[in-house]
């Protein structure tokens, strides 16, 4: 089933981009966080996109976002 | 296809079709058509072929499910073999041979840069300008299983110098990561020091427009060759036309850039001035994972492809993947050049490994100590600034492309007081082992043999029977072993 919950920063509200068909049936979705633009398949594997099982290493602070330094400052 | 018909054949392709063909009819690409899922299926396969660096295909994905009718290739540079028909050599040439192939080819052709107008420009043949979806021309996939989202790891972008933008010379095309973000929107990781850098701070600064193309599945040679560090203001179609010795065919894009007419896809785009987006990460070529960061974001204005077009990607990661030997030889080849213009005694450069973080430099000696002055330079080359980390220096008579030869030197030629450290030097940010990103040491091995007025000198080697005679004897032997297999 297709959850809203960013695997990544664990924000809810994730938005449908696309969705893969085959044959005429809907075969995955394509979803993104609008909080830390992680965008996943729904058909990934859990360890890539569940944020229960998930790598901690890889996590996003959403409630720090300052902390990522911005490229190319003049 | 015989082995005298391969240079003018290399020479013949203008398109990543025409080079899949040739792969084809050299055994040297397969198509992949039982059904595949986007994750983990594709990058386990791209994976699985990378391990052969000498001889993997090319591989067309043609039944990625969820993207029925489209075509994914990856590999298309990813073995020696791939790189050596595209240089119009044959399956089996040396990397030695490959090196010295295209550091042979320095000035020797002109650029031959033909104009096709647009309305016949192949990769103008679909169009797309409203209700734009990337998701829906490319079959993407995440490439590591931690990157941040889908990616173009294979792009080359081209732009003109917002600040000059009716100068030719000044337009740059490079290789770029591309992190999808949202149906007509990507985020694009440059430096400053990268041209595209350059471009975006000073279209930021000025506030004016800066529009781009996005080619995606383009002419093999513009992979290899774009991807130099040549100087800013020489354009790198003509380079990459004078390096294959064969014309390039160029166009215009939907919003006035110089195009490859023969690419697959061109995704036009506009940078949004003075927005940042979180980007990455995105698994390196050191084999780690960059950073999240907030980069540039581009807005896509229209997008052409080819009829049935095919997406092409890249498999990049810890090593060995198709990154290295796409870039592996052209990161050498102009290293060598720049250091004989000092050091005439300098015979080969590989800077294969980790674009260049490690390389090994062979020199002929012109007294005690030289290979250390030679590293030095090296150094202080363009490429040398920030990526080559430890330097083996060899004599001339071990085979830098060799690495038994290199341990051999190693074992018999450094005293462990013959390297050089110097600490706090520049770094390329992603390389981890920085102290912080950006700034790290440097090492230099001294692994060349002793002269005068050292008091060792060099050792009465023993010098086993080498050249074409010993090279036919074990090719002879390869032959008879794979005969008594039959
Ligand atoms: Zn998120």
């Amino acid at each position: 089933m297709t959850t809203t919950v960013c695997g990544r920063c664990k924000s809810s509200g994730a938005v449908t981009d696309h969705q893969g068909r085959q044959d005429g049936a809907v075969v995955w979705t394509i979803l993104r966080c609008p909080t830390c633009n992680f965008s996943w398949r729904d058909s990934e594997p859990a360890r890539a996109i569940d944020p229960a099982v998930r790598s901690a290493d890889f996590a996003v602070d959403a409630g720090d976002l300052q902390r990522y330094p911005k490229i190319l400052q003049q | 296809m015989t082995m005298n018909d391969l240079p003018n054949r290399a020479r013949s392709i203008s398109s990543l079709r025409d080079f899949l063909e040739l792969l084809e009819d050299a055994g040297q690409a397969i198509t992949w058509s039982d059904a595949v899922m986007p994750e983990p299926g594709v990058r386990n396969i791209a994976v699985a072929a990378s391990r052969d660096a000498n001889g993997a295909p090319a591989i067309v994905f043609d039944n990625i499910t969820g993207y029925p009718g489209k075509r994914l290739a990856v590999g298309v540079h990813g073995s020696w073999d791939n790189i050596a028909l595209l240089l119009g050599r044959p399956k089996g040439t040396t990397i030695r041979e490959l090196f010295f192939e295209i550091a042979g080819r320095w000035g020797d052709q002109e650029a031959q840069i033909s104009f096709v107008p647009e309305a016949q420009a192949p990769v103008h043949e679909c169009r797309i300008e409203q209700d734009i979806n990337l998701y829906d021309v490319l079959p993407v996939y995440r490439i590591n299983e931690y990157d941040g989202g889908f990616y173009i790891g294979k792009a080359s972008v081209a732009s003109r110098d917002p600040l000059d933008p009716d100068n030719f010379g000044k337009q740059n095309v490079g290789i770029y990561r591309l992190q999808i973000q949202g149906p007509d929107s990507f985020t694009l990781m440059t430096i400053p020091s990268h041209d595209m850098g350059r471009q975006i701070m000073a279209a930021e600064r000025e506030g004016v427009p800066l529009k781009i193309a996005v080619m995606l599945g383009n002419h093999p040679g513009l992979a290899v060759f774009a991807a130099t560090p040549i100087g800013y203001e020489e354009s790198e179609y003509s380079y990459a036309s004078a390096m294959m010795g064969a014309p390039i065919r160029l166009t215009k894009s939907g919003n006035g850039i110089d195009i490859l007419a023969d690419s697959e896809i061109v995704i036009e785009a506009e940078l949004q001035l003075g927005e940042r987006e979180l980007e990455g990460p995105f698994g390196e070529f050191p084999g780690s994972y960059s950073g999240v960061r907030k980069a540039p974001i581009f807005k896509v204005t229209a997008v052409s492809h080819r009829r049935d077009p095919i997406f092409e990607n890249i498999y990049i990661g810890r090593g060995w993947t198709e990154h290295d030997t796409l870039i592996g030889l052209h990161t050498s080849a102009p290293i060598y050049a720049q250091l004989r213009q000092s050091f005439p005694e300098v015979t080969a450069v590989n800077a294969l490994y980790q674009h260049g973080l490690t390389g090994i430099i062979s020199v002929k000696n012109r007294m005690a100590g030289f290979a250390k002055t030679v590293a030095l330079r090296a150094l202080s080359t363009p490429h040398g600034v920030m990526y080559l980390k430890n330097l083996i220096m060899v004599d001339a008579d071990v085979d830098p492309f060799d690495l038994n030869q290199v341990m051999w030197a190693l074992s018999t030629r450094t005293r462990a007081d013959d390297i050089i450290v110097l600490p706090n030097m520049p770094a390329v940010p992603i390389d981890p082992s920085a102290v912080v990103p950006g700034k790290g040491h440097r090492l230099i091995i001294d692994a060349t043999s002793y002269l005068p007025p050292d008091p060792v000198g060099e050792a009465h080697l023993v010098t086993p029977p080498t050249g074409d005679e010993i090279d036919a004897l074990s090719k002879r032997i390869r032959e008879m072993q794979l005969g008594a297999l039959s």
